[in-house]
């Protein structure tokens, strides 16, 4: 019935989306059946169904997937998540120090003012998101294979934590400093981005291995 | 493992699944066939994942296939049902039988 459906390249997001997610002993095969069935489905009903099928099956595959990982090695992997929590403790503290320093080596608060509080404040806050990115590449290394899984813990679990904090700060009456917030966010989200730029990269030189 | 488990609901679907395709069994058709049958979408992450799991205690065992244009140069990864796995669907089938005995279900309980 399928067998002569030629191939169409599905979205390609939804491909990477997937290969994030997948072993790399089992990907061949995951992928090779999603094209298959959207190759089959878009010459019957047209892309724009394919698509929506593809879409589906991704949120649907990624969920499974993501699951069985933790599953399949919780210990390890909650290991790594911890020891990647105190790497992250540990030099959280590190981008305010140094924005600090160069602001007081140059002067800063005396001829450029608005320029520190900049610094100050929106400067401090992209350090720490860098510093994220790289917390996330470390604990992606560790977590060889389920980098994704790893570092979706960690920002997880720094998510329930500060939404504990909110909600004590909220039951002592203390100001919730409500701007850091959206920063917060892109601090949680940067962790999973440095889980994709390992994995991506490990993808990469996967191909390349299995390519020369 | 006792080697005398029971297969869960979609263990059971899948491995059925694969008895029904014989030598044809590979994710799309299993995915296909469980969803053409049962009426709900199924993903093909819920599949492999159960088909993993069945080939860690000995009820499948998979083989590669060639690769094909119309999977992007992917190759295809087949079952089939050992000797164990269908002494365990055997085995779940009369543990449901024994169950249902006696049991008008569609009368009493609808």
């Amino acid at each position: 019935m399928m067998s002569q459906t030629d191939f169409v390249q599905p979205p390609s997001i939804a491909v990477w989306l997937v290969n994030l997610f997948t072993p790399a002993e089992k990907g061949e095969s995951i992928l090779g059946d999603l094209i298959e069935e959207y190759s089959h489905l878009a010459s019957k009903s047209g892309v724009a169904v394919a698509r929506r099928w593809y879409w589906r099956q991704t949120a649907k595959t990624v969920a499974h997937l993501a699951a069985t990982g933790l599953s399949a090695a919780p210990w390890s992997t909650t290991a790594v998540v911890v020891v990647g929590f105190l790497l992250l403790r540990f030099v959280s503290g590190l981008p305010e120090r140094a924005v600090f320093a160069v602001l007081e080596r140059y002067r800063v608060f005396d001829y450029h003012f608005h320029t520190y509080v900049f610094l100050a404040t929106v400067g401090i806050a992209i350090g720490r998101v860098i510093t994220s990115i790289l917390g996330g590449c470390t604990v992606a290394l560790a977590a060889k294979g389920r980098e994704m899984v790893a570092t979706m813990m960690l920002s997880l679990a720094l998510g329930v934590l500060a939404g504990v904090a909110i909600l004590v700060l909220l039951a002592w009456g203390r100001p919730l400093f409500l701007w850091t917030l959206p920063w917060q966010f892109a601090d949680w989200i940067a962790i999973v981005v440095g889980g994709a730029i390992v994995r991506t990269r490990r993808l990469a030189a996967t191909t390349r291995l299995t390519g020369a | 493992m006792s080697g005398r488990d029971y297969l869960g609901e979609f263990e059971h679907m899948v491995v059925l699944a694969l008895l029904r395709l014989e030598d044809r069994a590979y994710g799309v058709p299993v995915r296909q066939e469980i969803e053409f049958r049962t009426k709900r979408e199924i993903s093909i992450g819920a599949v492999y994942a159960t088909l993993d799991r069945l080939e860690t205690k000995g009820y499948v065992k998979s083989h590669r296939g060639e690769p094909t244009r119309e999977r992007g140069g992917r190759s295809k990864r087949f079952f089939r049902v050992t000797a164990k796995g269908v002494a365990a669907v055997n085995r779940t089938h009369r543990a449901l039988q024994s169950m249902t005995e006696g049991l008008d279900l569609i009368r009493s309980y609808s």
